[in-house]
């Protein structure tokens, strides 16, 4: 085994390799910075230039932007609060928190040391899973993948803990989200309208950018300030060091949960993120920081999301089944160049496997070195007026969006899902479990049906289901004999810590009661006529739907009457509405979605950049000319890049 | 001379002539232009593979050596793609639809989001994309005669009725075989792992899957091959074994074998247009309504060109067990024929999906 190993590092060593590995890696960070543009975007550009290197050196370039893109996503989540993916939902919630603390330098500090020790142990365990992981990959059946994607549901809800109605509210929101389009059960569509578009259900990139990055974006133009009132130090990594060496054994932990993670297709990334989170949450004696800036919810999240990318490759390589979409066109170029993944490949093409193997620890390590380096250049944007950053953040978000089918569908479902995701943020409605039961309700539909229909209700004890779902059980039974000890000694100090959260509500928030109003109602309404049509769907599709619109229901309806009690009992204070210009920006998205659809992208975009440079951020004539062209340029030399049309106008087509 | 290859030189001859005719222009046509080949699945998909495998072929060999651009328009189960080219393409040869059956099925069985005349279109060139049936040996089943006496319950894994699966299912009705059809897998590939862990017993995959990964199974004794959809025979039926996999029968072959007489009926009629386009003609590169048959006289030449080329031959024994590719002259009459099926066939496969597989029209 070590002399391939030793082949296999010469064979990388060649300087057109490296030079490919360490190309794939930048542009594997440039495209985990942008928001929406990961891992995929990364992949499908580079895609065309493997075909002009060799076997393995167009292989590097692949996996070094795999492997990084993890790692750089961090700096998008910290800085913005933006997740590039879901398995970064964490990173963004606790990151941001921090740097809106001015502890940007701690957050991404650890972030980046996790994602390191991730990766490498993911490149580790790839080295010497892959002769034995056969079986592992093997003995998890339908039912062990259904439960693995009903443990990582349960423990992004375990983060609920302020408001449990909204959260499991906007949980509930998010499985409702994942259903549309088929039914695996029967060939149902559902809540498609008879819109193409919607027969394969929403975009991942759509539904994470929407929820998250639009009202990111918004705020930021609105603020036009920086992130932290203060400019954002970061010269003094040594926190972030410190705090790394302290929670060296949960990154361990992480990475390992991670990489059990990446043994599971489709359900790993997002599954096992959540699972060392709640991991990390449950391990930490005073939890009140979770969900406020938690230096080891980052730690835990960022070792989870590295380990899993590249374990996601065990699947990849030993049957040929991607983990996940990157995976997928990593497996379609080893078929362009002739390797056919499968249990022969580790006899037949050891050096293959090694180099891959190298290629990901070495990419880890630099990129993370790398990300150490070029941070304090990018988070000097972040002292710079926040109207001029946002500008080209918003058009590569809408690019990033319109990459999944290339229609206007996608950036009129980015507005919408925009719209509904600054509600929530307004409304202190949380929507990391949103996202998570959106990308999980897929997969626990699909895995539960097959389940049952190939094992009926045995498959309940099935020794593999019994040991995932210990990983409910066991920390629910400690919680519960803890507690029940601790109320014998009359002292609850841990229910303490737990219920002091939800009485104090979000400080500094300004309260938006006509937001919350409204977008309780909204919900009452979507979950009621969700509840109708799903009358008209086949008996064995309206499982999941039911499963998420009747409590949907209760807790839209459970949310609704507290903030009418709440907002008969309060009194309007004049004037603070009017203060307030994040609406105003929303209203101008939604024009320019409208001008995109109805005069096409070019003059849309060049009438959205004049007033967000002019009138929002107050540039000079010339140099906003200049910034502006710059920007539009860049735009389409980005949409070139990744071979997209933009879109044309429907009503009237000038450009 | 068979009547197949009979037709096959008339079509090059009359190709030929016509080539001829716009010998000047051919040559000059496709000069310093750029060709987009229009795939509707995503990136990693087998038909994007395909098409990237093609397009340094078809580089060489069109006259004026143009340059291909393949990209990817994924959405709706390739409908979103189809539906784009439609609106957007001009019949100018310059932009190809290259699909599979996930296209074809919907327009056949005529659902809502469909705003393509898949009829209308022209026909360029088509790759074969078979498929071969196996089984498990725990089913006591060693070879396709045994398959009416199984040990065990018959259990299929499939994706959607109404989409790939269909030619297997119809092929389950031909056989009259009892199989319990387990549907609404994510994909092929986890298909094939259910099948490996024992959860389902009974699976279908396509060549280029089978030839790399199910034959390592074969031969380790882990899966035993039953039969392949087959290919289209001289009289236009699909009578023929495929030939990249002729070492298993083919579903007509399989039902003789078992009733002692060749097929017939509804399930047969349905099962050979929806196979056809399936399998023998699986990979089709289409181009729009009106384009001159100047075009496709090209490409007629282009592929015999392509097929006689050794490294294609190479190239293609190792990826697709040396599947040729197929003319214009002889897909598109039988594409054709396919897509329009008779609303008596329609009406038997609406019937057939919507009582034995809830499928909602």
């Amino acid at each position: 085994m070590f002399e391939h190993a030793a082949v296999a590092l010469e064979l990388l060593l060649t300087p057109m390799r490296l030079l490919a590995l360490f190309a794939g890696m930048v542009a594997g960070m440039v495209f985990g910075m942008l928001p929406g543009l990961g891992g995929v975007a990364a992949v499908s550009i580079l895609l065309p230039f493997i075909y002009l290197l060799d076997p393995f050196a167009g292989l590097a370039l692949l996996l070094g932007a795999i492997s990084v893109v993890y790692t750089a996503d961090t700096i998008t989540s910290v800085l913005i609060g933006a997740p590039g993916s879901p398995a970064s939902a964490p990173t963004a919630i606790e990151g941001h928190a921090l740097a809106k603390q001015g502890q940007a330098a701690r957050a991404l500090g650890v972030g980046f040391l996790a994602s390191m020790v991730g990766g490498v142990l993911g490149a580790v365990i790839l080295l010497f899973a892959i002769p034995v992981a056969g079986p592992i990959v093997l003995s998890l059946a339908t039912p062990e993948l259904f439960m693995f994607a009903v443990v990582g549901l349960y423990y992004a809800a375990s983060m609920i803990t302020r408001n449990w109605a909204k959260g499991l509210g906007a949980a509930c929101f998010g499985l409702l989200l994942g259903v549309v389009g088929p039914a695996p059960a029967a060939a149902d569509f559902r809540f498609t309208f008879d819109q193409a578009y919607l027969l394969d259900g929403f975009s991942l990139t759509i539904v994470a950018l929407g929820l998250f990055g639009i009202a990111e974006v918004i705020a930021m133009l609105a603020s036009g300030g920086g992130i932290s009132a203060e400019a954002t130090v970061l010269t003094r990594w040594g926190t972030g060091f410190a705090d790394f060496w302290r929670n060296r054994w949960l990154v361990l932990r992480a990475s390992i949960i991670g990489i059990f993670g990446g043994f599971v297709p489709a359900v790993g990334a997002s599954a096992s993120t959540w699972v060392a989170y709640g991991h990390a949450r449950r391990s930490t004696k005073d939890r009140s920081r979770f969900g406020r800036g938690e230096i080891r919810g980052i730690a835990a999240a960022e070792g989870a999301n590295n380990a899993t990318i590249i374990s996601d490759l065990v699947p990849t390589l030993l049957f040929s089944v991607p983990g996940g979409p990157a995976a997928a066109i990593f497996l379609g170029a080893l078929f362009t160049f002739g390797y056919y993944p499968g249990p022969r490949m580790v006899s037949e093409n050891p050096d293959l496997m090694f180099l891959i193997v190298w290629s990901v620890a070495l990419t880890s390590v630099v990129g993370a070195a790398l990300c150490f380096a070029i941070t304090p250049y990018i988070a000097r944007l972040t002292t710079i007026r926040f109207a001029l950053l946002a500008t080209p953040l918003l058009l590569v978000m809408i690019i990033g969006a319109y990459q999944a089918t290339n229609t206007t569908g996608d950036i009129a479902m980015l507005i919408v899902l925009g719209v509904v995701g600054w509600m929530m943020k307004q409304a202190d409605w949380p929507r990391a479990p949103a996202l998570v039961g959106y990308v999980l309700a897929k997969p626990m539909e699909q895995y539960f049906w097959l389940s049952n229909q190939l094992h009926g209700w045995s498959w309940l004890v099935r020794p593999g289901v019994l040991i995932i779902a210990s990983f409910i059980l066991i920390p629910l039974l400690v919680q519960f004999y803890r507690r029940t000890t601790a109320s014998r000694r009359g002292a609850a100090a841990d229910i303490a810590t737990e219920t002091a959260a939800p009485a104090s509500p979000a400080a500094g928030h300004p309260e938006r009661p006509y937001v919350e109003l409204g977008l309780a109602a909204a919900m009452v309404v979507a979950f009621a006529y969700a509840f109708i049509e799903m009358l008209g769907f086949a008996a064995d599709s309206r499982l999941l739907p039911s499963l998420a619109i009747m409590p949907g229901f209760v807790f839209a309806v459970l949310v609704l009457a507290g903030q009418l009690r709440r907002f008969a009992s309060t009194e309007r204070r004049p004037g603070g509405v009017t203060q307030y210009r994040e609406p105003f920006f929303l209203l101008a998205l939604v024009i320019y979605g409208i001008l995109v659809w109805a005069i096409g992208f070019n003059i849309a975009t060049g009438v959205l950049l004049a007033w967000m440079l002019f009138y929002c951020a107050g540039m000079k004539p010339l140099t906003g000319l200049i910034y502006g062209a710059v920007i539009f340029a860049a735009a389409h030399g980005l949409l070139t890049l990744m071979k997209l049309e933009a879109p044309t106008g429907s009503l009237v087509n000038i450009i | 001379m068979k009547p197949l290859l009979k037709t096959m030189t008339i079509a090059a001859l009359s190709g030929a002539i016509c080539a001829w005719g716009v010998a000047g222009s051919a040559q000059d046509y496709y000069a310093g232009k750029t060709i987009k080949v229009v795939v509707p699945f995503s990136k990693g998909g087998a038909t994007f593979v395909s098409a990237k495998f093609l397009e340094p072929f078809f580089e060489k060999h069109l006259p004026g050596n143009p340059s291909i651009d393949v990209v990817d328009r994924p959405g709706g189960g390739s409908i979103l793609g189809a539906n784009w080219f439609v609106k957007n393409a001009k019949p100018d040869g310059l932009t190809i639809l290259f699909t599979t059956s996930s296209t074809a099925n919907p327009y056949v069985l005529g659902k809502k989001e469909v705003q393509y005349d898949l009829a209308k279109m022209r026909v360029a060139y088509s790759h074969p994309f078979g498929a071969v049936a196996y089984t498990s040996p725990s089913t006591g089943v060693k070879s396709a005669k045994d398959i009416l006496k199984p040990q065990k319950p018959l259990i299929y894994g499939g994706i959607a009725a109404a989409a790939s699966d269909l030619p297997g299912l119809l092929s389950f009705e031909v056989l009259k075989l009892d199989i319990k059809a387990v549907l609404g897998f994510p994909g092929r590939g986890p298909i094939r792992l259910a099948f490996e862990r024992g959860e389902t017993n009974l699976d279908y995959q396509f060549t280029p899957v089978y030839l790399t990964q199910v034959r390592t199974l074969i031969d380790a004794g882990k899966a035993i091959p039953l039969w392949s959809g087959g290919s289209v025979g001289p009289d236009g039926r699909l009578t023929e074994r495929d030939s990249v996999n002729s070492d298993v029968p083919s579903v007509f072959e399989v039902h003789k074998l078992l009733y002692g007489k060749e097929p017939s009926g509804q399930a047969w009629e349905a099962f050979q247009a929806i196979a056809s386009v399936t399998y023998a003609f699986g990979l089709t590169g289409y181009m729009p309504e009106g384009t001159p048959d100047s075009v496709l006289a090209i490409f007629d030449k282009t592929v015999a060109a392509i097929n006689a080329d050794s490294e294609f031959q190479k190239a293609s024994q190792e990826v697709t067990g040396g599947a040729k590719l197929f003319p214009s002259s002889v897909a598109e009459p039988a594409v054709m024929k396919s897509l329009q099926a008779p609303p008596k066939l329609k009406a038997y496969l609406r019937d057939l999906l919507s009582k034995k597989y809830n499928v909602k029209f």
